[in-house]
């Protein structure tokens, strides 16, 4: 074998080699020579722009793929940048691919120096990094929705903490009302983000009535309708339905032996409305209140105010009966 | 005298609780309002001397209350839970304070009353 035919295998074996390597890379690769024409490409780059080896090889680089990677800032960063520095890495590039779309590339470039030829070749790695910037941008908005609802509901709790009456209570009675408004924040909270769907209404009067059921029949739950709330509409609810509760055990019927509540409520169509009717029985004789307490004001408004509803409340001689009615406009059904 | 204040805010117990606490310090509240819609019927009625805007009404934007006042020289600060308003809001709450979500009472009284000064 001559020296020449020794050397010939040598260079092929490097080339081999070499090639090898690239195609080991798993993100796509280029290898450009100094007039930036393509000396090699990886399968990932062939499989990731959908191309072949051969319409790519010999190429010059913006004539690529029907001059798909003629994008202004790569040929300045090659032309201008890359020979002054020794790499570039990370270089963010956005760019309309026809049959791809637009896609978000982060370009590392680097020379290559052989000790013993002259030629300047350049490795350019091109990690496409659309899908994950898609994903942490979706995750960043779920993580600012969550952010923005856990400061609502501190705000909301800072706000009963405000306003639940001191006057003329111990701190022990305070605690008790404050808590009693809490847990009905708690009780929504937790059906909102349940996969109770359409049973949402009944498990919230279950759970906002249980500590109050002082013996087996006080409290009937008539079956109602089947309704996807929406979490505000929920809380809402939840705090209102703790109100009523609470003033039944107080002052109504839940506060004697053998008085009832009975909870009831329905769908209408045209306009979509929900009405829910609590009508307590066999309580002590009702007098409407002189002043109307944060209780009274707190199912006003949450009610009329926050749900655009409407409430009544009849004191009746033989129970207070409160009927609520809710617009159900899309902003207050759970999609 | 503080002046006037517009509330603009959907949840019913953070407007109530508002309400109180700026009436506690002499101030006269406007509203609350819930709703874009309600918010610029009481603008129409009485121009407040400063308001106090949360972002998001019941999904929706109060960014045409927040051009309303700007258009009347209103100054005005928001009660957002954001953290950049003006990203959700757009350009007509821009350089506008926000007190936060949930807001202490002192940041809040001194917000206001630089902004009526």
């Amino acid at each position: 074998m001559t020296h020449m035919e020794e050397l010939y295998r040598i260079l092929r074996n490097s080339h081999v080699q070499a090639q090898g390597i690239v195609d080991t890379v798993s993100e796509p690769l280029l290898v450009l020579d100094e007039t930036l024409r393509v000396q090699t490409a990886n399968r990932a780059f062939f499989e990731t722009f959908q191309v072949d080896r051969d319409e790519t090889i010999g190429q010059p680089l913006h004539e690529l793929g029907n001059g798909q990677w003629n994008i202004a800032d790569l040929q300045r960063l090659l032309v201008e940048v890359i020979p002054r520095a020794a790499a570039i890495i990370n270089y963010e590039v956005e760019h309309e691919f026809p049959a791809l779309g637009r896609r978000t590339m982060l370009l590392t470039a680097r020379r290559l120096h052989h000790p013993d030829s002259p030629s300047r070749l350049m490795l350019l790695s091109i990690l496409d990094v659309t899908e994950r910037y898609q994903r942490d941008a979706a995750r960043e908005m779920l993580f600012d929705e969550l952010r923005h609802r856990m400061k609502n509901l501190l705000s909301v709790t800072q706000s009963i903490a405000r306003q639940t009456s001191t006057e003329n209570r111990t701190a022990e009675e305070y605690r008790d009302d404050f808590l009693g408004r809490f847990e009905a924040l708690v009780d929504a909270q937790d059906l909102a983000f349940s996969d109770q769907g359409e049973g949402a209404l009944s498990a919230l009067v279950e759970r906002v009535l249980m500590p109050y059921t002082p013996q087996p029949d006080a409290i009937v739950v008539e079956s109602g309708s089947a309704i996807r709330l929406a979490p505000q509409t929920l809380q809402s609810l939840s705090l209102v339905l703790h109100e009523l509760a609470t003033n039944a055990a107080k002052y109504g019927a839940l506060s004697v032996k053998g008085g009832t509540v009975r909870i009831g409520w329905q769908l209408e169509d045209n306009p979509s409305q929900l009405h829910l009717r609590w009508a307590e029985n066999g309580g002590p004789p009702v007098t409407p209140p002189e002043d109307t307490g944060f209780g009274t004001r707190l199912i006003r408004a949450a009610i009329a105010y926050s749900l655009g509803g409407n409430v009544e409340q009849d004191y009746a001689e033989g129970g207070l009966v409160t009927q609520i009615v809710i617009p159900l406009g899309e902003a207050h059904v759970s999609r | 005298m503080p002046g006037t204040v517009l509330i603009v805010e959907d949840e019913f117990m953070i407007a109530l609780d508002l309400q109180l606490l700026l009436e506690r310090q002499g101030w006269r509240v406007i509203g609350p309002a819930a709703t874009v819609a309600s918010a610029l019927q009481l603008l129409e009625d009485e121009t407040p001397t400063v308001a106090l805007l949360d972002v998001k009404l019941g999904g929706k934007l109060v960014t045409p209350v927040a051009e309303s006042l700007r258009a009347q020289d209103v100054p005005f600060a928001l009660t957002s839970a954001y953290e950049d308003p003006e990203q959700i809001a757009g350009k007509a709450v821009a350089r506008a304070p926000n007190v936060g979500k949930p807001s202490t009472e002192r940041r809040l009284l001194a917000t206001l009353e630089k902004l009526a000064a």
